[in-house]
This record gives C-alpha cells, sequence and structure tokens, in this order.
C-alpha cells in the first residue's frame, strides 16, 4: 500500500512560482505564465526544468517568490520581466541575480535561500511543511513529500482506537481557537451511539487580517483530506464535510481538484487502499457569516439551516450534525493530523510547551516589517515573532500592542512581549490564541479606535440570536463611538466593564462570551488612552478626529514639503527649505502629514 | 432521578430541563423566549441558572430552558450573580420596547437603569422569536428572523406580503409586547403588509378567522370544515353529543 515515489534526475531543475493570495495580488500568476512562455524554447537544455505554481509560501512582504531547486535558490519580489533574466542566467548558466536575492537588513549580506533569513529561520513547519514545496494541484507532489504514508500505516497496522490513543497521546489541541483536546473530542465521537457518524473540517476562517487556513486549504489541500480520513478511520464516519466560506474561491477549487484525485487514486471513496473501510468528502460552501465558524452555527448552516449557535449541553461529537455524532475540526488541525500518525505522538509532543503541544500557524500583519504566515513551536515569545521573523515595527515607529485572536482576541501590551504563547498564557493576558491572527499596532494607534472596530465588526458578524451578545455589543459600540467622538463620561467606563461581564457570563456561544475581550484588554492596559479621551478631549495617538489637531514644530521643520504634497485638503503653507505651518480652520484632521512626516515634525496639539 | 434545586431534593424526569422541572414544581425562573409549546431557544438568556460541579471552583451558567438533565445535578436558581446579570440583560431589553408597559414594569421590579431606547422595526420587538415559532407551529414559516447581528429583525421574505401568510395572527396573539401589528375593521384583517377576508362564525356572527385560514385547516385535515368559532363548535359539539344520552 505505500506509496510511489518517482525517481528525480538530479540535474533537473525545479522553478516554483508562489502563486499564494498575496503573491497572486502582486503579479504572481504573471510571473508563472512569463514562465510558461518562455521555458520552453530552450533546446539546447538536456534536462528540461520542471514549473510549478506552488501555494503561500508565507513570506508575503517579498513576493511574489521565484524559488529554483535544488539548488534552494530565492528571489524576491520577482516581475514578469524578470523571467528573461532568470532563464538565461540562473536557469541556463547557474548564475545568481544580485538584485532579486533578499538582503539581509543588518548584514547587508546577499541571502541566497529564504532559508537563510530570519524570517525562515525561527520557523518549525509542521502544518505548513509542503506550501511553497508542492504544486497543490499535483497529488503526485503531495505523494512525494509522505503524502498519503499516514493513512495507509493506519489502514495497515493500527485499529481506530490507536488512531486516536496517538492523537491523544501527542497532546494535539484544537487550532481554531477554542483549544479543546482533539483526541478526546474523538474519543467522545467513537464511543457515541449511532451511525451514520460525520467528519466536518472547519474551513470558516473569518478573522480580519486572518489567512492562515485558506493558505492550507489553497497550498496543501491533500494535508486536509488525510487527516479527516485518518479521523474518519478512527471513529468510525463514512462522510465529511468541508465547510468553506464563499469568498475562498482558490481554496473551494483546490480542495474540489484534490478530492478528485484523492479518489482516482483510491484514498477516497468505497474500500479505501482495499481495507474495507469507506469515506467520502464534499465541500460545502458558506455564505461568509463569521458566526458560521463557531461549530452548532456551521452545523445549522450545512444543514440549511439559518446559521445561528445553539446551547451545547450536548456536544456536537454526541449531537451534531443532522442529530449525529460529529466531529468537527479546524482546517490546521487537520493538517497536523498525518505528521502525527506517520512519526509518533512521541516527536509531535516534544515541540511546545507543557500545555500546548506542536506549532502554531500565525498570520502576522499590520505595522510589521515582514508580514506574512509563520508557523513557530508555541512557546514562542511575542516578542520573537515580531522583532526576530516579523522584522520589527515598521518605519522603525514605537511598539504599542499586538492584537491576537482576532475580534475575540484582546490586544497585549509591550510588557507581555516575552510571554511565551500558548493557548493558556494568551487567556490568562486577557486575549486569546484564537484562529492565529496576530495584527501588529504602533504608537499611532489608538486603542479605543481599536476597540471600537472590533465591536463595529462584531455588531454586523454577530448572529443576534441572543440578547447579552446583540444589545451588549450595541450598547458596547454606542458608548465607544460616543468616547472617541469627545462626548464620553467617566461613568461610561463603568458602563463598558459592566456590559462586559454580562456579556462574557450570560452569552449563548463562545463569539458573544469573548466579544467584549478587545474592550477589557484595552481598558486593562491601556486605560490612561480612554482618561485621556474623556477627561482631557485628547485622543493621544492622533486618530480620533474630533479630539485631535496638528501643529508643526518649527524648531524640528526641515521644510521638505512631504506634508504639503500628501495634504488633500492644501491646509499646509510654507516655503522650501522653511518650516510650515497647518491652517487649522482648513485641516481634516486626516493625519497623513503627522504619519509621513519624516522628521517627526508634526505634533499633536 | 433525584436533583437538587436551591438546596431541596426532587424527583426529573429524565431528559426534561432544568426550566420544565421547575415550571412543574413551582420554582419561578424569569423567562421570555420559552413557551411550552415550543420548548427553550436559549435566546433571552433570563433563565440562566447556576450549576453546581464537583470539581470547579465558581458555579457553571447554563441556560435552564435547553439544559437537559441527563443525571444528578445540583441547582441554584437565585443568587447575587444572577440577579445582577437578569438585571443587565432587561436593562439592555427594554431599550427595545421603552413604551411597553409590561417590558416597563420588568424594568422596575429588576431595577434595571434605564438606557436610551433604541427603535426597531417592528417597534417595541424583544427579538424573543415566540412569533416565529408560533408561525412555524402553525404549519406556516411566513416570518423569520432576517439579517445578523444588532440589524436583526422580525420579517416576511423582503418585507413583502409573504405567500405563506394565512392571517391567522397567532404571531400577534403571542407577541408579549403587542409588537406586531394588525389592523381589523368588519370585514378584512391587515397584518404583516398583507389584507385577509374574514369570517364570521355562522352561529354567533363573530369573526373568528380569515379566509386561507379555513382553507389551509380544510387541506391539511383533510375534513371539511363548518364554519363556527371555537366557543360555537365546543356548544355544537355538546348539543350533538346529549343526543346520545336519551
Amino acid at each position: 500500500m505505500s506509496a510511489k515515489v518517482k525517481e528525480s534526475n538530479p540535474d533537473q531543475q525545479t522553478v516554483l512560482v508562489c502563486c499564494g493570495t498575496g503573491c497572486t495580488a502582486n503579479g504572481g500568476r504573471k510571473v508563472y505564465e512569463a514562465f510558461v512562455e518562455k521555458i520552453k524554447d530552450h533546446p539546447e537544455w538536456k534536462v528540461q526544468p520542471i514549473l510549478k505554481s506552488t501555494g503561500c509560501n508565507g513570506w508575503c512582504e517579498k513576493g511574489p517568490l521565484v524559488r529554483i531547486m535544488p539548488r534552494d535558490i530565492t528571489y524576491c519580489s520577482v516581475a514578469p520581466k524578470d523571467v528573461d533574466e532568470i532563464i538565461d542566467k540562473t536557469l541556463s548558466e547557474g548564475l545568481l541575480i544580485k538584485r532579486l536575492l533578499y538582503r539581509d537588513p543588518v548584514t547587508k549580506e546577499y541571502l541566497s535561500s529564504h532559508h537563510q533569513t530570519d524570517f525562515y529561520r525561527k520557523q518549525h513547519k509542521v502544518a505548513l511543511r509542503n506550501i511553497g514545496e508542492i504544486d497543490p494541484a499535483q497529488i503526485e507532489d503531495y505523494i512525494a513529500r509522505e503524502g498519503y504514508q499516514a493513512l495507509a500505516l493506519a489502514l495497515d497496522n493500527m485499529s481506530g482506537q490507536e488512531v486516536i490513543d496517538t492523537v491523544k497521546a501527542s497532546g494535539l489541541r484544537g487550532r481554531g481557537g477554542g483549544g479543546f483536546p482533539t483526541g478526546l473530542k474523538w474519543q467522545s465521537c467513537k464511543n457515541a451511539p449511532g451511525q451514520p457518524k460525520y467528519i466536518i473540517c472547519n474551513g470558516d476562517e473569518g478573522d480580519p487580517g486572518a489567512f492562515m487556513d485558506r493558505s492550507i486549504m489553497e497550498g496543501d489541500p491533500h494535508t486536509v483530506i488525510e487527516g479527516m480520513i485518518l479521523g474518519a478511520y478512527a471513529v468510525g464516519a463514512s462522510r465529511g464535510f468541508i465547510y468553506v466560506r464563499d469568498e475562498y474561491d482558490l481554496a473551494v477549487y483546490s480542495l474540489g481538484k484534490a478530492i478528485e484525485d484523492a479518489r482516482s487514486h483510491g484514498y477516497l471513496g468505497d474500500n479505501i487502499l482495499g481495507s474495507g473501510f469507506s469515506f467520502d468528502i464534499e465541500v460545502v460552501r458558506g455564505g461568509g457569516a463569521f458566526v458560521c465558524g463557531e461549530e452548532t452555527a456551521l452545523i445549522a448552516s450545512i444543514e440549511g439551516r439559518t446559521g445561528e449557535p445553539q446551547d451545547k449541553y450536548i456536544f456536537p461529537s454526541e449531537k451534531g450534525l443532522w442529530g449525529q455524532p460529529t466531529v468537527i475540526n479546524n482546517v490546521e488541525t487537520w493538517a497536523n493530523v498525518p505528521v502525527i500518525i506517520l512519526h509518533g505522538a512521541d516527536a509531535f509532543a516534544s515541540i511546545g510547551t507543557a500545555g500546548s503541544k506542536g506549532t502554531k500557524v500565525f498570520s502576522l500583519v499590520g505595522k510589521v516589517v515582514n508580514t506574512g504566515l509563520v508557523e513557530v513551536p508555541m512557546g514562542t515569545t511575542l516578542r520573537e515573532i515580531i522583532y526576530e521573523i516579523g522584522g520589527g515595527v515598521l518605519k522603525k515607529r514605537k511598539f504599542k500592542a499586538v492584537q491576537t485572536g482576532g475580534p475575540s482576541g484582546g490586544c497585549i501590551p509591550e510588557e507581555l512581549l516575552d510571554l511565551p504563547i500558548d493557548f493558556d498564557s494568551l487567556t490568562q493576558a486577557g486575549s486569546m490564541m484564537g484562529s492565529g491572527g496576530l495584527i501588529v499596532m504602533d504608537d499611532h494607534t489608538c486603542m479605543v479606535e481599536v476597540a471600537r472596530y472590533y465591536v463595529n465588526f462584531l455588531a454586523g458578524e454577530s448572529c443576534g440570536k441572543c440578547t447579552p451578545c446583540r444589545e451588549g455589543i450595541r450598547a458596547l459600540l454606542e458608548i465607544l463611538t460616543r468616547i472617541c467622538n469627545g462626548q464620553g463620561q467617566l461613568e461610561d467606563v463603568e458602563m463598558l466593564e459592566e456590559i462586559s461581564i454580562t456579556m462574557q457570563e450570560a452569552s449563548l456561544c463562545a463569539l458573544g462570551r469573548t466579544a467584549p475581550n478587545p474592550v477589557l484588554s484595552t481598558l486593562r492596559y491601556f486605560r490612561d488612552e480612554y482618561l485621556a479621551h474623556i477627561e482631557q478631549h485628547r485622543c493621544p495617538a492622533g486618530v480620533c478626529r474630533n479630539l485631535t489637531t496638528f501643529y508643526i514644530d518649527p524648531e524640528v521643520c526641515t521644510g521638505c514639503g512631504l506634508c504639503a504634497k500628501q495634504c488633500a485638503v492644501e491646509a499646509i503653507q510654507g516655503d522650501k527649505k522653511q518650516p510650515h505651518v497647518i491652517d487649522e480652520s482648513r485641516c481634516i484632521r486626516c493625519g497623513e502629514c503627522f504619519r509621513n512626516c519624516a522628521f517627526n515634525a508634526v505634533k499633536i496639539g | 432521578m433525584k436533583v437538587k434545586i436551591n438546596g431541596q431534593e426532587m424527583e426529573a424526569r429524565e431528559g426534561e430541563t432544568i426550566l420544565e422541572l421547575c415550571l412543574r414544581q413551582d420554582i419561578f425562573i424569569p423567562h421570555l423566549c420559552y413557551h411550552p409549546a415550543f420548548g427553550g431557544q436559549g435566546a433571552c438568556r433570563m433563565c440562566l441558572v447556576e450549576l453546581k460541579e464537583p470539581g470547579r471552583k465558581n458555579n457553571r451558567l447554563v441556560a435552564s430552558c435547553t439544559y437537559p438533565i441527563h443525571s444528578y445535578i445540583e441547582v441554584i436558581t437565585e443568587s447575587e450573580r444572577l440577579q445582577r446579570l437578569r438585571r443587565n440583560i432587561v436593562m439592555l431589553l427594554a431599550r427595545r420596547a421603552s413604551q411597553n408597559p409590561w417590558m416597563k414594569e420588568m424594568a422596575e421590579q429588576y431595577a434595571a437603569p434605564s438606557m436610551p431606547p433604541v427603535e426597531t422595526e417592528p417597534a417595541d420587538c424583544i427579538l424573543c422569536r415566540l412569533c416565529i415559532h408560533a408561525c412555524e407551529k402553525m404549519g406556516k414559516s411566513a416570518i423569520w428572523s432576517m439579517f445578523r447581528g444588532i440589524e436583526k429583525r422580525i420579517a416576511t421574505p423582503y418585507d413583502e406580503a409573504a405567500d405563506d401568510c394565512m392571517g391567522c395572527a397567532a404571531c400577534a396573539q403571542i407577541c408579549p409586547t403587542q409588537a406586531i401589528k394588525m389592523e381589523e375593521d368588519d370585514k378584512t384583517r391587515t397584518i404583516w403588509n398583507k389584507s385577509f377576508e374574514l369570517v364570521a362564525c355562522r352561529r354567533c356572527g363573530k369573526n373568528f378567522a380569515t379566509r386561507e385560514q379555513i382553507a389551509y385547516m380544510q387541506e391539511s385535515s383533510g375534513y371539511e370544515f363548518d364554519e363556527l368559532c371555537a366557543n360555537c363548535r365546543k356548544v355544537t359539539l355538546a348539543q350533538n353529543i346529549s343526543h346520545y344520552n336519551h
């Protein structure tokens, strides 16, 4: 039953063009097409290079990325016009093109492989192990990298219970946010009476700024499928569903192709690999409601009902889809399963912290130098992720906070940057792991406005079924808007806390119970900023327009004129190389001059 | 099976909810979205109770209308913690129906601070969703909760006259805040943007149903429907039965 691996020719070069979402947005697909056009007409080559479009390498900041194997050369920010040169110099003559290499900002050294960069060195890829290395549309690529070997191993040598025991021993916890031990969930489903049983993959990723699951579904769909088949075998399920949010077009396509290929190779369908075990998967497209990431709402949505959560006094593992025992896990959780089964629980459990094993994928975005997708062992500190992998705060500004866990998470201040992150530490800090969004914020960020932003997001994305969540969010939004507009009262802070506690305690589902986290965490760590808005009618970050005036410090201003050029309402006047002045009557307080001044001459009044 | 409610042992039926048990035992738990005809929804959260769990420091909060009893449990239905939550829930809900006497009374009873009113559509609706379930129970689904989040409201599809609506007004009758507007004259009833012909009872002459409602009852039961109101039907039936006594 072991999968066949093609013999590789050591002279054969492979060109991997990143066509992940970020690189595609930057023209990665056009680069790939240029290669397709131009790679053909080189009759002088003894061995034709192989060209592949891959999923997201994670280093979105430097995309489109082109990698050349087996020499492991990585070219950054490649444009279609660079393709001729790459073919002529690198593929034909083996020369490096310096200007396309990454240059270390500190040592100023040109690095030929991305593996040498700070961004990759600290990473440990488990869930993302294949992404960027394979063409997601080619099942052979997956098979060549140990793909479906875990499945063959389990079907040949393990009972369903042994698979569950391995997952239990690995310490794997749900990557979607809840952090529930995966093995226990499976055991509960296996033990529950009733057939058929179902397997669901939750691909309804919806946190603003998060794209971990999307990248896995797009870039390595077979690992999700193999994980699900293993789960189905373990609990005795016959049917599986992958619930993907409708906006993820490429993920839907990629999964659909992978399911077909897995079927034709005998990994899905009746009598898998001749074992007598049968299981099949279909893709269900969600309507794009954030709340459908909550498992009972997701189940309702698959059933064709309104996507509203229900009280979970009986877990879906006992009574889930159509009232049947159902295992529902997140994309990243499934992606870890084949590795655990193939390499054993101990190998997996050796990574991470006491309570949180393995790695976690984060989407690192916001005011950080290297935006992208990173996978690190649990227990890595926020400082390592933001400063070593992420390269620090953009434009060398001062770090203010990092928002983790999306709308259910909170804002973590600088004094907690050395916190080793895992499920438990983040919860204790008043935030949560969530699905793994990390948004870095600099000192130009108003924390009251950040809280307002997230509450406003949830005002549209709560399902609106239960009172504390729906009406609590409405009240929080009203109060936060008032404070941002300069009409806040001191009693408002107390009211924010009172309503937040009610929401935490009384809401029906986790969305409502965690919805006040952005408010409570900013109140906890940035209370001064709330008070500055209320008592001094001042927004210290210069964001809230009603509370901000800008002026130019004549001592500091060099008269470069950049601010005057940026000003949309021509409110800034001044002669060349002379201090400039802001005309307050015209100024709309957009803050463009403040954010763009290279000399910090624009000040908040 | 034995359970303990507020320190008192009592017998519960397998699978019934905490609220159902308490209602049977005359233990008051406030609730807005539960109705014996439809069961619990867990939506209003007024019926939260504390559950004592062995090994846990803090009591767990559960909605008594949806929590099924399958084993021995210890429940507390009144506490400061619950009072505070119920007060805040009433505070948040009362602003949706600020002029409604029933909600005003409840706000007073829970000493809920007043917040500026919120305009809702329909006005005074507290989104308990009993109307949806009444409609469903009648065999129709003419209304449902539309949209999400703070925009959520009860409506017919696209706010148009719904094909499914037969004007039975079960929704209006069950609504605790009289939020569903219904207009009637001698011959017609207008509800949810749709007008219906009213049918008078052939015995007492009072309007008792709409033409569509009678047609639906005939169609779904397969019986010819005698155009009698509920009261006159009882009287007629009693008279018929009395013949057999002689």
